[in-house]
């Protein structure tokens, strides 16, 4: 009895509003005030440095005096910068370790999608170096890298050439690196995969090895179809973090030796928080941006391309 | 009895090949298991050795201090005696500072995120697709000149400066975590939980009177916990392991947090890298047991982060 009137509200108030009450002032302004702490911050973080670090890509700045607008002489000055160059194109040779960091995940996250005992204990244990500071991956992985340490150790022991410590050498240190980079990746990819495995639906192989398919003939026409939407977004993501590498470069090398390892957002970096140019770093910033999207569609396309084929 | 041996006949040969069938098939699968294993533990071999090395290094007092190793030549808490009297690096200081950044950059994050994700679900108010959808372009939209302009939006709010030890604390921890507190993947993560929670409950609380802050917190805060652990776990290790801001924007180099701190003096105290070991070794524990607790939740929301 008492529930018959409530009930009949309720179905007048889903005619008035779609989702949630009536639009009235109050009502906005109590969203509004919801919504309020969250959006400023937004805009102060997020937004402004949008809009003022296109700005200074078109100034001369060092916070001390106001900008001075100077058109695109700063991009004309990143033209001629043979280190801008030397930065760009060692953030292109990153894109090498995206096919490898996705074969490895995708392989890594089919084994240990398989239902075997201890299954939980690989699972983690490749999750570690994800979940660890680039600080501390970074500290370790120097100590590794020493001449005397572990790294040259198994290259002795595996009875090929030992060579002296990776980062100090110019021809070595970035794929160094760039071994740091897949090493810490891999569990990332790994977790992103197993979603995707489990979103095709096991019935589908299951009707397929009844019907005679081989494993192969099920993974090459089942699941690998099936993952193709995760392959897209982890390779898009592998391949612009690739382009923005930073992190590993700051904390192992800072660039050097020789700047074999300077990376585009590393001179970037240092051009604003070394030298206090603000607007060339923020002109460089945006031409990496502009070449992150390049690549991003262009991942994107082929990705595409291959579902038609398929 | 006799006519039983003759007569199924057929079936048993047909239960004889359904049975090496299966052993075969076992035996296959036994082979391909074993081969699964081999590349799964030498994967894991990689993963872990270094982390291995670096704990056992840190336990041993001296000797060749790169030197490969499966075993300690020798155990002692030296390292950690020193890290714990702060010889090498202000240790304890270090800590406090993490743990107050991350208490302050998880709780406000969560908040924010919870706060704000609520109207943007649940309630019908104008401009609220405009709201949604320019937040959604900031996802997309490459913030490459983020580092340099939160540097100079710091500067220019103030942050930095220096006028009375307490305040200037204050003022520098606010600094650290304010850039990362708008959360724009925890607000799509909490809008996705809250939009699965049935319109019918929050109608039936607003006909009881509830007022809109009542409902978030009565109604969608419980029912979305498992996405909020999911995000508060994912922020605790963000906050815990950032160092790079922190690093360029300190003035004071007391107020580093744990992992900053630690990268700093390791270039200042490279004769005791040992120490510095030991101090890794530390700044990884608090991130495995929250691994360990909440593992469950922080892998969902780490696809549900990528996915949504």
């Amino acid at each position: 009895m008492t529930t018959t009137p409530r009930r009949v509200s309720r179905r007048e108030q889903h005619r008035v509003g779609g989702t949630g009450a009536k639009v009235t002032a109050r009502n906005t302004l109590i969203a509004y005030a919801f919504l309020l702490p969250f959006l400023i911050l937004l805009v102060i973080y997020h937004t402004w440095p949008v809009i003022f670090g296109t700005y200074l890509a078109f100034t001369k700045y060092n916070i001390i005096s106001p900008p001075q607008w100077v058109g695109l002489a700063n991009f004309r000055e990143l033209m001629a910068d043979e280190q801008f160059w030397s930065g760009l194109t060692n953030s292109l040779k990153y894109i090498l370790i995206v096919p490898v960091i996705q074969i490895v995940a995708l392989l890594v996250a089919l084994l240990v999608n398989r239902p075997m005992k201890g299954i939980g204990f690989f699972r983690t244990a490749f999750y570690v170096p994800v979940v660890t500071s680039f600080a501390v991956v970074g500290l370790i992985w120097n100590w590794m890298y020493q001449q005397e340490g572990p790294v040259n150790a198994v290259l002795g022991f595996l009875g090929l050439h030992r060579g002296g410590s990776f980062l100090n050498n110019p021809a070595t240190a970035l794929y160094a690196v760039m071994f740091v980079t897949l090493w810490k990746g891999i569990g990332y990819y790994m977790v992103l995969y197993l979603a995707g495995l489990q979103s095709i639906s096991p019935e589908l192989e299951e009707a397929a090895t009844i019907d005679g398919a081989s494993r192969p003939q099920v993974f090459w026409n089942i699941t690998l179809p099936g993952l193709r939407p995760t392959i897209l977004v982890c390779s898009l993501l592998s391949t612009i973090s690739a382009i923005k590498v930073f992190e590993e470069i700051y904390v192992m090398t800072q660039g050097g030796p020789a700047g074999s390892t300077y990376s585009a957002l590393f001179y970037t970096y240092s051009r604003a928080f070394q030298d206090f140019q603000y607007g060339l770093a923020a002109a460089a910033g945006i031409i990496i941006a502009v070449i992150s999207i390049i690549f991003g569609l262009i991942n994107f396309r082929l990705t595409r391309g291959g579902k038609a084929d398929a | 009895m006799l006519e039983t041996r003759p007569a199924p006949a057929q079936p048993d040969s047909f239960a004889a090949t359904a049975a090496r069938l299966k052993a075969r098939r076992q035996q296959r699968r036994r082979l391909t298991d074993l081969l699964a294993y081999a590349v799964l533990i030498v994967i894991a071999l990689i993963m872990l050795y270094p982390f291995y090395w670096t704990l056992i290094t840190s336990f041993e007092p001296t000797g060749n201090i790169y030197e490969a190793k499966i075993l300690p030549r020798a155990v002692g808490i030296r390292n950690y005696a020193e890290m714990w009297k702060g010889t090498t690096v202000p240790f304890w200081r270090l800590i406090l500072n993490s743990l107050i950044i991350c208490t302050l950059g998880v709780s406000l994050t969560v908040t924010l995120a919870t706060l704000a994700a609520y109207p943007l679900a649940k309630m019908r108010f104008p401009g609220r697709d405009l709201i949604f959808y320019a937040i959604l372009a900031l996802m997309v939209l490459p913030n490459e000149s983020g580092l340099i302009v939160n540097y100079i939006t710091t500067i220019k709010l103030g942050l930095l400066q220096q006028t009375n030890p307490v305040i200037d604390a204050i003022r520098q921890y606010m600094a650290v975590v304010l850039p990362g507190l708008a959360s724009i993947v925890g607000l799509f993560l909490l809008r996705q939980a809250y939009l699965g929670i049935p319109l019918e409950l929050i109608e039936a609380a607003r006909i009881d009177g509830a007022s809109e802050l009542t409902i978030w917190r009565r109604i969608m805060l419980p029912l979305a916990t498992p996405t909020i652990a999911a995000f508060a776990i994912l922020e605790f290790v963000a906050y815990w392991n950032s160092f790079l801001w922190a690093r360029i924007m300190l003035p004071d180099k007391n107020l580093l947090p744990l992992s900053a701190g630690l990268l700093e003096l390791s270039g200042t105290f490279s004769t005791n890298s040992r120490a510095v070991m030991a101090g890794a070794v530390i700044t990884i524990i608090p991130i495995l047991i929250v691994f360990a607790f909440g593992q469950k939740y922080f892998l969902k929301g780490l696809e549900g982060a990528v996915k949504g």
